[in-house]
């Protein structure tokens, strides 16, 4: 309460319930509002009776959507999987918040702690860094203690290429604004690499990742799980390039199509 | 069926589920991004974002805490709203604005009016409003500007527009009211 009076110290935070209604708040406030609400049961309700009111709004604009956009969005739905139920606990502790909160924001808690024990190393996080460190934790609350205990199996091995000294960072982006984000060691021999924008491949389908050589020869560094980054290892003087495709559940031996995006590794000091 | 029995059963998977509530809330979803975005490439794209949002994150759904409308419009709203800012700030949204000469918000609410009920009730409430409750509200929900936005727009001090913004939602319920 007392950090939160420091940010709003000229103002009554229930001021900001009628402009957060409209989405009329900055990014950085409509965050810190959002906490806010979380221990403030009356500004939570009366944020839910403002939202209802602003949604009222939406009744004079309604109109036709082209048909491509049915098309569109429902062959995506075919080929997207859907979050979980929220747990127990979370919803409990969710119940306080209006629509706009709960339906939104993904469940709190457990990622900030974690986000805050390995946010050490990055300091001095580019663009590609905090890309990977987003997607790290862009993974839902709610798991077993088996899933949590791999994860962090990930995390130790993740930790070790980007504590390591010469770590550096690179990103490539495709045409339609995904992206690949790998930070790589040199003296780990490893990389860390992330997908993100991209939508779960087809049923029955996976994405796979190849290191290539100078030969433009490809060798399998594993397969994308979700968001989940892919720790390579094994990189050297000889790696030139990663390269993601699409392939048959399980992977394959060698790549059966283009790649969807590839990525040099010149500036993150291999292939030299 | 109705949009929230619908999205219960989209929380459990069900893809026909899902095109029976396509068929009732992509109108209404397209048309305030539409009436947000404008640009009616990049309204699709956002209403297809929303649209698919909706789909992945049912199983957050809880109909004792709203109804299965106002929640999806309220995801396509502020996507709608997020993108709408980042094309601001690259600045294409405002030569475009530049080159038609743009008018108050309120007026063209006024003007994009058709028929319907629902949009004839939503007009008359907000000609019920005084002017700047008017212009601040819709400012900030039809243009996606932010509150300090609003304030230098109408050059008002920031705690005036926040409480025109409450004081017009207010009186938008007590209009509305008998129409929902």
């Amino acid at each position: 309460m007392s950090v939160f009076r420091r940010l709003f110290s000229r103002d009554d935070p229930h001021s900001l319930a009628a402009p957060y209604a409209l989405d009329a708040l900055e990014p950085a406030e409509r965050v810190r509002f959002e906490r806010h609400l979380k221990s403030c049961d009356r500004c939570a309700a009366e944020v839910r009776d403002l939202a209802e009111d602003a949604v009222r709004l939406a009744w004079s604009t309604a109109a036709p959507a082209p048909p491509a956009l049915r098309d569109r969005v429902l062959a995506a739905v075919r080929t997207t999987a859907q979050e979980p139920a929220p747990q127990r606990g979370a919803r409990a502790r969710d119940s306080q918040l209006p629509p706009h909160v709960w339906g939104t924001a993904p469940p709190p808690r457990v990622r900030e702690r974690r986000r805050a024990a390995l946010l050490v190393p990055f300091a001095t996080a580019t663009a590609a860094a905090a890309l990977v460190v987003a997607s790290l934790f862009a993974v839902q609350a709610n798991r077993t203690q088996d899933e949590l205990a791999a994860e962090r199996d990930r995390a130790r091995e993740i930790a070790h290429v980007l504590a390591a000294p010469d770590a550096r960072a690179s990103s490539g982006r495709d045409a339609r604004g995904r992206t690949i984000g790998v930070i790589a060691s040199v003296s780990a021999r490893g990389a860390v690499v992330t997908l993100s924008g991209y939508d779960d491949p087809p049923e029955g389908r996976v994405r796979q990742l190849w290191l290539m050589d100078q030969e433009g020869r490809p060798r399998s560094l594993g397969l994308f799980e979700g968001d989940t980054p892919l720790v390579a290892s094994g990189l050297g003087p000889a790696s030139t390039s990663l390269a993601v495709t699409v392939e048959p559940d399980g992977g394959s031996p060698q790549p059966t199509g283009q790649p969807i995006v590839q990525l040099a590794l010149k500036t993150v000091g291999f292939g030299e | 069926m109705e949009a929230d029995q619908l999205l219960i059963r989209v929380a459990g998977g069900d893809q026909k589920a899902f095109e029976d509530l396509y068929g009732l809330v992509s109108g209404p979803v397209y048309g305030l991004v539409r009436r947000v975005v404008r640009d009616p490439a990049q309204s699709e794209e956002v209403a297809q974002e929303a649209l698919l949002e909706l789909w992945r994150s049912a199983a957050r759904f809880d109909p004792g805490r709203g109804s299965a409308l106002s929640w999806v419009l309220t995801l396509a709203h502020r996507r709608a709203v997020d993108r709408v800012r980042s094309a601001r700030a690259t600045g294409e949204r405002e030569q475009r604005e530049a080159r038609r000469g743009h008018g108050p918000a309120f007026d063209q609410v006024a003007e994009e009016v058709e028929a319907g009920l629902e949009r004839e009730w939503v007009r008359r409430c907000l000609d019920r409003l005084t002017a700047l409750q008017r212009q601040s509200v819709t400012l900030a929900y039809y243009d996606g500007y932010t509150y300090r936005e609003v304030a230098e727009r109408l050059r008002l001090p920031l705690g005036t527009v926040k409480t025109r913004m409450r004081d017009g939602l207010t009186r938008l319920r007590d209009c509305l009211g008998g129409a929902a």
